[in-house]
């Protein structure tokens, strides 16, 4: 179906289309081309540079967190509410007031990456840790577990499957953030890249700077999956 | 005594949801007379309500409002026609899942925003543009959740269903529809929060118009307070969307408790 759908689009450019659109194979030269020169690695570091530490900030923060909430009721109380008040607010809308705080590099972007990322592994960790089957504990408790050994043994298994769950959902999050903070703003950055390629009608490098994006959010989705699957081997990978 | 300490208690534990917003708002308000840091960035809460209430008393502020809205929502309904269409298509046939599932699931993870800019040459600078995005963001959720959940329809029914007598049309209404609908509503519940994100993420790279757009020239003309006011419009309307959805959803589905926050 994709290569079906690669073919007609090439077979649309040389029939004649718009000059905005490139054919595929076009695009293909035009990245090989590219990943000859340094320019493109200088992007997609700076790009990895803010999204990677604001995703690894966000998930660790959900996760601990999330756990936490997951089994202290007190905690539960006071933090559970706040965050899914929060939850469907659109949180780049954050971004100039981090701004202000921050100034305008990297620090507010980290910042704003970890912020999109906390949401989902929290509530997945949350859930997670509250789905633990009592059964468990109480079997774990009755043979004599430490309160540590019954998290570390029975909750933290049990949370894993939705734990990877919201990372996933929260790499992707990490990437359109990313993306999208520095489009706003940035004078590095894949984003930073399809803005002045758009702007100086640079289509090639549009095209370029797209089919990095996109790789790279492959490949990171495709490593979270390899994990998963070393991780959590005893448990078969649903969907 | 004991009961009046009873009471007490009581009545703490039931202000702790409120206790972290409580700190974080009183927190805020004595950073912001403290003087310590210019009122720019943080301006007191009484500016940023006053700025609130010309926010929802202003009609040229409530067409930007909108403005959004119709974009947001625009985007989403469309995602959510051809969603739900797509996905139990894909549920109730091995020929087409056979044939999307593939396109979706490897593009999944890849972030749709990038073809924004493309997207604007297509379809130019406007609405359009970005009702076209929303829709593409909107689509996977609720296309790989109502696909996982007309997949997992129970199978007896269907028999059942079929030994009765039952013509393809009213399986498809009577079972697949309402055994699909919880899971339907939990790709809406996680499509309309990204329809928000996106709405106003397009709007600040590239608008006139729209919260987004508010937001950032509020910025550029050192407006903070405004800033926070459409900042607290924007949080309130994603709020009251996913209230709205999930009332929908209680009342079509009522048959099943929403338990969990989301289906992941």
């Amino acid at each position: 179906m994709l290569l079906f759908l690669v073919g007609l689009w090439q077979l649309l450019w040389t029939w004649g289309l718009p000059d905005y659109i490139l054919g595929p194979i076009e695009i293909l030269r035009h990245f090989f081309a590219a990943l000859g020169s340094a320019e493109l690695y200088d992007h997609i570091g700076a790009s990895l540079m803010r999204s990677l530490p604001g995703f690894a900030i966000g998930t660790l923060l959900g996760i601990a967190l999330g756990l936490a909430a997951g089994i202290a009721r007190a905690l539960d109380q006071m933090l559970s509410p706040v965050i899914f008040l929060t939850y469907p607010v659109p949180k780049i809308v954050m971004l100039p007031l981090f701004m202000l705080w921050f100034g305008i590099g990297d620090f507010s972007k980290v910042l704003i990456i970890a912020l999109a990322c906390f949401y989902p592994t929290f509530i997945n960790a949350y859930y997670g840790a509250k789905s633990t089957p009592t059964i468990l504990v109480w079997s774990g408790l009755n043979m004599g577990a430490g309160q540590w050994q019954i998290f570390r043994r029975i909750v933290v298994p049990s949370a894993a499957p939705l734990v990877f769950a919201g990372m996933r959902v929260s790499l992707a999050l990490s990437f359109i953030v990313m993306f999208a903070t520095e489009m706003i703003n940035a004078r590095s950055g894949l984003g930073h890249l399809i803005r002045v390629a758009e702007n100086s009608l640079r289509f090639d490098l549009m095209y370029v700077s797209l089919l990095s994006i996109a790789i790279l959010g492959y490949l990171g989705d495709y490593l979270l999956r390899l994990t998963r699957h070393r991780v959590l081997a005893w448990q078969e990978q649903a969907a | 005594m004991r009961r009046q300490r009873l009471f007490l208690q009581r009545m703490l534990v039931g202000l702790r949801p409120f206790a972290l917003i409580g700190v974080a708002l009183l927190g805020w308000e004595i950073i912001a007379r403290s003087g310590l840091w210019s009122p720019l960035l943080f301006p007191s809460l009484v500016n940023i309500g006053h700025e609130f209430g010309l926010f929802v008393s202003r009609s040229d502020r409530l067409i930007e409002a909108w403005t959004s809205l119709y974009r947001a929502l625009g985007g989403f309904a469309l995602a959510a026609v051809v969603g739900v269409v797509l996905g139990m298509l894909m549920g109730r046939s091995a020929l087409v899942a056979d044939a999307l599932n593939p396109l979706f699931s490897g593009t999944y993870a890849v972030p749709k925003l990038a073809l924004f800019p493309i997207f604007i040459f297509v379809f130019g600078i406007g609405s359009l543009s970005k009702i076209a995005l929303i829709f593409l963001e909107c689509l996977y959720p609720i296309v790989i959740v109502t696909y996982h959940g007309a997949r997992s329809v129970n199978r007896v029914l269907l028999w059942s269903a079929q030994n009765m007598g039952a013509s393809r049309a009213q399986i498809l209404r009577r079972i697949v529809v309402p055994a699909t609908a919880p899971f339907i509503f939990a790709g809406f519940r996680v499509a309309l929060p990204v329809a928000m994100i996106v709405v106003v993420i397009t709007e600040m790279i590239s608008s006139a118009d729209g919260l987004g757009y508010l937001v950032i020239y509020s910025l550029s003309s050192l407006k903070t307070d405004r800033m926070l006011a459409v900042v607290v419009a924007i949080a309130l309307l994603g709020l009251a969307l996913d209230r709205a959805l999930v009332a929908l959803r209680n009342r079509l589905v009522y048959w099943e408790k929403l338990e969990t926050y989301y289906v992941s």
